[in-house]
């Protein structure tokens, strides 16, 4: 393969038909990215997309069954709430929300575990002991639990959901990173930039970092659909982002109340969440197994 | 081809004769099931954290010396009669012959023992007898006559002992107070029988009881968090009473086993205004034009399917006036007032319990009201201990949907407006309504009482310190074996039950 | 040994983070007393139950009790914390216990399955998999309530007891399910293909004594491990679904807890459920030591 400059060869690398493993693993990792960029676009689109807006109240029009149904109307595709808000802008409203949650929650955590990852690999001694340490605390504690117990602590709100979920996710990216910098601090061309002066610093921002950045983009796209899962869960548990904001977790919480007179009010914010994270999970796989050195 | 129709298969038969064998045989009932949202947490008789199904539990468990009706007035139970020698005083003639579960002897030094109770820790948290009628000690003059000395006169003192659950001393003293929240001893119509943790309590009827005992033998209050649980077991018959249903499930319980009633409910429900908090809301005209801004009449039909009844005054009926006008739907006359008085436009905050399901909703079609007159509402969930706090502390910057007082008595409704009432979480302050409820506490004539409380009702809602909502209804689940009419306080009492004989 | 001084050090700090936390909540007080209680009923109980001594004394007691198995008394139920969680446990590790026997069954074998069988099988597996991680059990729960419970009524849709473990229990295990199907099954595909196999197919042994007994030993390891995190795993998730139906175990005390402020309850069922990880992980690792003799070497 001839070498590339810059972007395109990132890009390159992700499409070249001759860095496939195998052939089938091209078609679920199409249809992750299908069903993300569908939900991407929901987020983005969402003005365009959404026949209403997701606050908009209709006391007269509450409770109605979506539009294939009898009571129907075809004026709200997948009914109304119990407020009378159209289900289905709501949806794609909510999409912004859980997308926006999961990757800032899924960034910060790759921030925060990819840093101490980096330092308990390369530094080893006693850095790694408390990183080590601080890793087998936080997984020792029965997250769920825990995260709720933050949450009260710091009222729910945009900010400490994703810093807890970030506090979830951080251990797999820290677990990773440190096992690859402890293989990866004896390779020649490590010791090779210490021998030459290179400082801590900038061994691992520009030696390190980049050989670890495909694990992290891996971990990553797990640690989103996780944190979306999360997110929904807590928001179901009533400490979640903000209830009054549509997001599919609060909704899902709203519709628990009616699962019996209004289905329609639980059953389709699961599916959007399914759907997400189904789609990111196809694309974390895929670009597993793109990025598995093994396959190389 | 025909069959001779006395031909019974041997399938029919063998059914008609098991049938046959079941009819004249009483059949054991099964227990009458209670089901509620709420665990129990403890069953002492002077922590009573909710009406149901704690306060529905030791109202079987325990007598008091007095209960309310219904209708608001008193029934006599312990105590068989009640005078006021002084302004200062209230003596109550005990019932005689009066045994608690465990034997002991009911007499006035248990009642004595059991009102001292109250006044200490932790028990003085829950309890509000001594803070609100004064009282300074309560002696026993003989074994059937108890005496309660208070400073000044304690016009409410018999509201206030509706809940002064009297325990049997004896047990009190010799037990742990773990175990006495664990294991209630009282006088009641049923005994404790078993509590198990996050599940059930069983009760079971006490055959010595004053009043005899209770027609349903075997009582359950099971907790079951889910209300749509609630009321898939009420349809398939495992469940018989579901108290506090909303208007929306009204319909799901009814089925071949069950039907819905509905009692005219006595909770007020309304959005406060905090007068410590934003600068419009110490504005009346800021609070009268807020409460002409929101279409109560349309939420009521709407989101409580047209079950509650809208609030025409603090003062819940029989004694409230009727003669108060409610604050008519008019957006227009909302937007001319908020322009006469100079707040328009202004950011607002409505607060809410995120415990309880409905009120997000309120607080939404609320917001968009006052959306429609130029306002900017912002719904806020407060988490339940943080809710109590800020209510306590009377720091809810602008509005926050509460429901308040299922009773009836007209001094303890008004009594939470006056500007040192620990309750008043609005800070709601006017000396003239002040003057008015402080003359009428001290007030033992019934007549001149009446006089000076319909003057304070009739100050304090004009005044508005609530966007004034509805009567939230209350709505039971009941099984169509169960004959009882449920009360509009939330209470459950079950020894007023009867099962129906088929 | 230096095993259980890890554990021990991991405790401490679960331990530390859990008082923390619980300090950082907010005024109990205000829960325990009706709105309406004056301010001397408030002072004495915040002295009653010790919140105006220094915190690193309350910590120290809080550490000092914490290993006698004191945990304080709950504020709402007035009772021994350790009592209350030990009497709720049962009902968490039963749910959690039959999950992971589901798991167990059900995921091991449509792992060796799909890897014996490979093509279609191996595809469908993925499929069902990838699907399952992506389903919230929350929905799930209420998805199979509607259902069974509601429309067919063939389950209990709540309680405690036998026919309403099934549903729960169910709903627990199906992410667990998919993980463990999908560890089984690239672990015995890789190991299918080892020579080993190919000699022992040679030999002319049975295929199926080759796939259950020769290649799924060696995937026995990171089975057990990942068994071990999944039933850690379970517990914690547990919360969600107990919620949704009811099940009367430490996780809806818990969420019960936190409703109310009940610091002793709420972290004496956190630091209980700490503990319980860090027992079962060493249990693992004690294990998959006896399992791998060359996992003693590290």
């Amino acid at each position: 393969m001839k070498p590339k400059p810059g972007h395109t060869k990132v890009f390159w690398f992700f499409f070249s038909k001759k860095n496939k493993t195998e052939a089938s693993s091209f078609v679920p990792g199409a249809l992750g990215a299908v069903l993300f960029a569908l939900v991407a676009l929901c987020a983005i689109a969402a003005p365009v997309i959404a026949p209403y807006k997701p606050t908009t109240i209709e006391l007269r029009q509450r409770l109605m069954p979506p539009a294939w149904e009898a009571a129907g109307s075809s004026r709200h595709l997948l009914g109304t709430d119990n407020v009378g808000r159209d289900l289905f802008s709501r949806i794609v409203w909510g999409a912004r929300i859980s997308l926006s949650v999961g990757l800032a929650a899924a960034f910060l955590g790759a921030v925060i575990g990819s840093a101490l990852g980096l330092c308990a690999g390369y530094f080893g001694g006693a850095v790694d002991t408390v990183i080590s340490w601080l890793i087998e605390v936080q997984l020792a504690f029965p997250f769920t639990l825990f995260a709720i117990f933050l949450l009260a602590a710091f009222g729910g709100g945009f900010l400490p959901v994703v810093c807890v979920l970030a506090l979830a996710t951080w251990v797999n990216y820290a677990r990773v990173v440190r096992g690859q910098a402890l293989s990866l601090r004896s390779q020649d061309f490590i010791l090779a930039a210490q021998s030459v002066g290179v400082g801590p610093a900038r061994l691992l921002r520009r030696y390190l970092l980049p050989s670890v950045l495909p694990s992290i983009v891996v971990v990553g796209s797990f640690s989103a659909a996780q944190a979306i899962l999360t997110e929904a869960a807590l928001s179901f548990l009533g400490v979640g982002v903000d209830p009054t904001i549509p997001s599919w977790g609060a909704m899902l919480n709203l519709g628990r109340n009616y699962v019996q007179s209004a289905w329609w009010m639980a059953i389709f914010p699961g599916i959007a969440i399914a759907m997400t994270v189904l789609g990111v999970n196809l694309l974390g796989d895929w670009l597993g197994a793109r990025l598995d050195p093994r396959a190389r | 081809m025909s069959r001779l129709p006395i031909l019974l298969s041997r399938r029919e038969f063998g059914a008609g004769a098991a049938a046959l064998a079941v009819l004249p045989a009483a059949a054991p009932t099964r227990p009458v099931v209670v089901a509620s949202d709420e665990d129990v947490t403890t069953l002492d008789p002077h922590l009573i954290r909710n009406n149901h199904p704690i306060g529905s539990i030791i109202w079987s468990v325990f007598d008091s010396l007095v209960r309310r009706r219904p209708d608001g007035t008193h029934e006599p139970r312990l105590a068989l009669g009640w005078e006021q020698p002084t302004a200062d005083t209230w003596r109550f003639h005990l019932r005689p012959g009066v045994r608690f579960q465990n034997g002991e002897l009911f007499d006035a030094p248990a009642v004595v023992v059991s009102i001292n109770r109250m006044n200490v820790s932790p028990f003085n948290g829950e309890s509000q007898l001594w803070q609100q009628t004064n009282l300074r000690q309560v002696t026993a003059i003989d074994p059937l006559t108890v005496e309660f000395t208070t400073d000044g006169p304690a016009v409410t003192m018999l509201y206030w002992l509706e809940e002064a659950f009297i325990a049997p001393p004896r047990y009190l003293a010799e037990t742990s107070p773990t175990l006495v929240g664990a294991h209630p001893i009282g006088s009641g119509p049923y005994r404790f029988v078993e509590w198990v943790q996050g599940d059930h309590v069983t009760l079971a009827a006490y055959d010595a009881h004053w009043a005899g005992p209770p027609p349903i033998r075997d009582v359950v209050f099971r907790a079951v968090p889910e209300q749509s649980s609630r009321l898939n077991e009420l349809r398939a018959g495992s469940v018989d009473f579901v108290p506090g249903l909303d208007p929306d499930s009204e319909s799901s319980a009814a089925s071949a086993l069950s039907h819905a009633i509905q009692v005219p409910g006595l909770r007020k429900m309304h959005m406060g205004f905090s007068q410590a908090g934003i600068t419009p809301l110490r504005d009346r005209g800021v609070r009268q034009a807020i409460n002409h801004a929101v279409d109560v009449a349309t939420m009521i039909e709407t989101l409580q399917r047209g079950m509650a009844t809208p609030l025409t005054s603090v003062v819940n009926p029989p004694n409230n006036d009727p003669s108060l006008r409610r604050f008519a739907y008019d957006p227009a006359l909302a937007s001319a007032l908020l322009r006469k008085a100079g707040h328009e436009g202004f950011a607002v905050e409505i607060a809410f319990d995120s415990k309880y399901a409905d009120a997000l909703e309120s607080c939404e079609v609320v917001a968009a009201y006052l959306g429609a007159v130029g306002l900017l509402a912002n719904v806020v969930a407060y988490e339940s201990g943080h809710f109590a706090e800020t209510l306590r502390a009377r720091a809810f910057p602008g509005l926050y949907f509460y429901g308040f007082g299922a009773l009836i008595e007209p001094l303890v409704e008004l009594v939470i407006f006056t500007s040192d009432a620990v309750d008043n979480a609005g800070a709601y302050s006017n000396p003239a309504f002040d003057r008015l409820v402080k003359k009428a506490a001290v007030t033992p004539d019934e007549t001149a009482r009446s006089t000076l409380l319909r003057d304070a009702e009739r100050l304090v809602w004009e005044d508005c310190p609530w966007l004034y909502l509805w009567h939230l209804p209350e709505i039971n689940g009941i099984s169509k074996r169960l004959l009882y009419r449920p009360r509009a306080d939330e209470y459950v009492e079950l020894y007023q039950a009867k099962l129906a004989t088929s | 040994m230096r095993r259980c001084l890890r554990a021990l050090a991991v405790l401490l700090g679960v331990s530390l983070a859990t008082f923390a936390v619980g300090h950082a909540t907010g005024d109990p007080v205000a829960l325990l007393v009706s709105p309406s209680a004056s301010q001397a009923a408030r002072a004495q109980m915040r002295s009653h139950l010790g919140l105006d001594r220094p915190l690193l004394r309350q910590y120290l007691t809080f550490l000092g009790h914490a290993v006698q198995g004191d945990f304080g008394q709950s504020f709402i139920y007035r009772q021994s914390v350790f009592s209350l969680v030990m009497a709720r446990l049962p009902a968490t590790l039963l749910l959690a216990g039959t999950a992971f026997a589901i798991a167990l069954l059900i995921g091991i074998p449509l792992g060796v399955l799909a890897a014996a069988r490979g093509g279609a099988a191996a595809a469908a597996l993925q499929v069902f998999s990838m699907v399952g991680l992506a389903i919230p059990s929350f929905w799930l729960g209420l998805m199979l309530v509607l259902v069974f419970a509601v429309e067919l009524r063939l389950l209990p849709v709540d309680g405690f007891g036998g026919t309403a473990l099934i549903l729960p229990s169910i709903t627990l295990s199906l992410q667990s399910i998919a993980r463990l199907g999908r560890l089984v099954m690239s672990g015995m595909t890789q190991a299918l293909r080892a020579d080993y196999i190919r000699t022992a197919r040679a030999k002319g042994l049975s295929e199926a004594r080759i796939v259950w007994v020769h290649a799924l030993r060696n995937v026995l390891v990171p089975v057990v491990t990942m068994a071990g995190l999944e039933l850690g795993d379970l517990i914690s998730s547990a919360v969600v679904v107990e919620v949704v139906f009811a099940w009367p175990g430490i996780g809806r005390l818990a969420v019960t807890a936190l409703g109310e402020r009940d610091f002793p309850l709420l972290q004496g069922t956190v630091f209980m459920a700490g503990l319980g990880f860090v027992l079962i992980n060493l249990a693992v690792d004690t294990l998959c030591t006896r399992i791998d003799p060359r996992m003693r070497r590290r």
